[in-house]
C-alpha cells in the first residue's frame, strides 16, 4: 500500500527544472524551478507577463525551452504513452474551434484517447454544460468557455491537472465549484497545478504557492510559508512582485 | 489509429468542410450541365460536331477547388483564435496535448485530408459524369477502359491538391491567403497557366503538370507531358512541400 503510493507519487510529480526561454533577444524565463506534488494544489502566481503561461506551454510540449527541463514524473509530456489519462490541461480559452459545438469538440478529443462517447456526456454534466452542449463554441460566454476547457481537461480523468487561470471569467458560483473540484482531486492524491494573478480566490484553494515575477521565481513554499509575516497572501504577493518592503 | 479517428471526427464536425464538399460536387456538376447543354445545341445544329474528348474532365479540373478548400480549412481551423470573450485560445493547443507527437499529429491530419478528398473526388466524378450522360444522352462520349486511369488521375489530382493546400497552410498558419491565391489560380485567372505562355518550364508547376493525368487536350499547350510524367511531377511537388511543412511544424513553437 505505502509502496504503491510512493511509486504513484513519483510519476505524478511535476518538476520544472531551471527553465530558460528566450524569444529574440528577450529572456522571458530566466531559470524557473519548482515542483508540484501529488495530493496538493499548487498555485503558480505572478503579475501579467511574469511568464506563467510560457512555463505551462513548455511543460505541455507546445513551446520549446531554450534550456532546462519540464517533466511529468521522469519524462517530458511529449513522451507520455497516454497523455490525456495522465495530464488534463487548460490554457487560455477552451482550445476549441468556434464553429464546432461543445459536444463535437469533446468528442474528437475523446476519440484521440480512445475514450467512449458516454464519457463526453459525463464531463459535460460535471462542468454544468449539458444544456449548452449543442451550441457552437463561438456563442459561449467567457465562463462557459472555461467550463468547456475544464471538461476537456477532465475527459481522461487524469492524475494531473494543469490549469492556466481557471477562475478567470467564472461567476462566484463557478469559483466555488472549481475550488471544491480541485480540493477533491488533491484530497484523492492527485496533482493540481494552477496559475493565476491572485489571490483572494486562490488563497482558499492552494496548499503550495510559487510566485514568479519577470521570469524568476521570487517565492516558493507552502501557503503559510509564503504568506509569512504578511497579513494575507495578497499582501505578500504585492510585496514580492513590486519589490516593496519585505 | 486513434489520432486518425480524431482528425476524421474534426473534419466531419467542421461546417467549412461541408462547404468544401458542396463546392467540390456542385461546381463541376453545374459547369458540366452548362457546357453539355451548349454542346448538345451544337450537335443538334450540325451532325459534324461531337462532344469533346475532355467532356466532364475539364469540369473536374475546376471542381478541385472543393479539395483545396478542404485542405486549407482542415489546417487553418487549428490556428483560428477563439473570440477574445472565451479567452483567445487556439485548437492546436488541445490537439497537441491530445496527440503530443508532432509528426504523428501531422500524419493523422494529412491522412484524414487525403481520405476525405479522395471520397470527395469520387463523388464529384460520379456526379459530373452522370450530369454529362443525362444532358447529352446518346451523344455523350462512351466511358471505356481508357477512362479508368483517367478517373484515377482525377482522384489523384484532387488528393494531391488538397495535400498541397494543407502543406502551404501549415507554413502560413492562416487560411485566408492560401485560400484566396489557390482558388483564384484554379478559377478566375490561372497564373500558372499564364506563366506557361512565358516559359514552357511553367508546365511543370504542380497544377499544370497534375491535370495531364486526365486532361488530354490542353488548350494551347506549350509542352508535351504524358499522364504518367505529369503525375510524377506533381508527386515530387507534394513530397517536397510536405517534407518542408513537417520540418517547420516539428521544430517551431506551436
Ligand atoms: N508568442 C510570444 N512571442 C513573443 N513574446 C511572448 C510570446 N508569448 C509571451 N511572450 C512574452 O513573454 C512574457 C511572459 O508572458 P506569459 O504569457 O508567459 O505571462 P503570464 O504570466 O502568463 O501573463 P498573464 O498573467 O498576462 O497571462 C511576456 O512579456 C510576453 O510579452
Ligand atoms: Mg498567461
Amino acid at each position: 500500500m505505502t509502496g504503491g503510493d510512493a511509486s504513484r507519487s513519483h510519476v505524478d510529480v511535476i518538476t520544472i527544472d531551471n527553465l530558460v526561454k528566450r524569444r529574440g533577444s528577450r529572456e522571458i524565463l530566466s531559470g524557473i524551478s519548482f515542483r508540484a506534488r501529488p495530493g496538493r494544489v499548487t498555485g503558480f502566481l505572478g503579475p501579467n507577463g511574469a511568464g506563467k503561461s510560457s512555463t505551462l506551454r513548455i511543460l505541455l510540449g507546445l513551446d520549446r525551452a531554450t534550456s532546462g527541463a519540464a517533466l511529468i514524473g521522469s519524462v517530458p509530456f511529449a513522451k507520455l504513452p497516454d497523455p490525456l489519462a495522465m495530464v488534463g490541461a487548460m490554457l487560455d480559452g477552451p482550445g476549441a474551434h468556434r464553429a464546432r459545438t461543445g459536444r463535437a469538440h469533446l468528442r474528437w478529443v475523446a476519440r484521440s484517447a480512445g475514450l467512449p462517447r458516454a464519457r463526453v456526456d459525463e464531463v459535460l454534466e460535471v462542468v454544468g454544460l449539458t444544456n449548452a452542449a449543442s451550441k457552437r463554441v463561438g456563442a459561449y460566454s467567457l465562463g462557459m468557455g472555461r467550463r468547456l476547457g475544464l471538461a476537456t481537461a477532465l475527459l481522461g480523468d487524469p492524475e494531473i491537472l494543469v490549469l492556466d487561470e481557471p477562475v478567470n471569467g467564472l461567476d462566484p458560483d463557478g469559483i466555488r465549484w472549481i475550488r471544491t473540484l480541485l480540493r477533491e482531486r488533491a484530497a484523492s492524491g492527485r496533482t493540481v497545478l494552477l496559475s493565476g494573478h491572485l489571490m483572494g480566490e486562490l488563497a482558499e484553494t492552494v496548499d503550495d504557492v510559487v510566485v514568479v515575477n519577470e521570469g524568476k521565481v521570487v517565492a516558493d513554499g507552502t501557503l503559510g510559508e509564503v504568506t509569512g509575516a504578511y497579513r494575507t497572501l495578497e499582501d505578500a504577493f504585492f510585496a514580492l512582485t513590486t519589490g516593496a518592503a519585505s | 489509429m486513434r489520432a486518425l479517428a480524431a482528425e476524421t471526427s474534426k473534419l466531419a464536425s467542421l461546417p467549412a468542410v461541408w462547404i468544401a464538399t458542396a463546392a467540390g460536387v456542385v461546381v463541376p456538376g453545374v459547369i458540366a450541365a452548362i457546357t453539355a447543354s451548349a454542346a448538345l445545341g451544337a450537335i443538334d445544329r450540325g451532325p459534324a460536331a461531337i462532344a469533346a474528348i475532355d467532356t466532364g474532365y475539364q469540369e473536374l479540373a475546376f471542381g478541385v477547388v472543393g479539395a483545396i478548400i478542404l485542405g486549407v480549412v482542415a489546417v487553418s481551423s487549428e490556428y483560428v483564435t477563439e473570440s477574445a470573450d472565451s479567452g483567445g485560445g487556439r485548437q492546436i493547443t488541445t490537439s497537441l496535448t491530445a496527440v503530443p507527437s508532432r509528426l504523428r499529429f501531422l500524419l493523422a491530419k494529412l491522412s484524414a485530408i487525403a481520405i476525405s478528398s479522395a471520397m470527395l473526388a469520387i463523388t464529384a466524378a460520379v456526379t459530373t459524369m452522370g450530369v454529362v450522360r443525362v444532358v447529352l444522352g446518346e451523344h455523350a462520349p462512351a466511358l471505356g477502359a481508357d477512362d479508368v486511369p483517367r478517373l484515377a488521375g482525377v482522384a489523384c489530382y484532387w488528393v494531391y491538391s488538397a495535400l498541397l493546400a494543407a502543406g502551404i497552410t501549415v507554413l502560413t498558419r492562416h487560411g485566408v491567403v492560401p485560400l484566396a491565391v489557390l482558388i483564384a489560380n484554379t478559377s478566375v485567372v490561372s497564373v500558372t497557366y499564364l506563366l506557361t505562355k512565358i516559359t514552357p518550364l511553367a508546365n511543370y508547376l504542380p497544377d499544370m503538370a497534375g491535370v495531364r493525368m486526365f486532361i488530354r487536350k490542353l488548350a494551347d499547350s506549350t509542352a508535351e507531358i504524358s499522364p504518367l510524367t505529369g503525375g510524377l511531377v506533381m508527386t515530387a511537388w507534394v513530397t517536397v512541400l510536405l517534407v518542408t511543412a513537417a520540418i517547420s511544424f516539428t521544430r517551431r513553437d506551436a
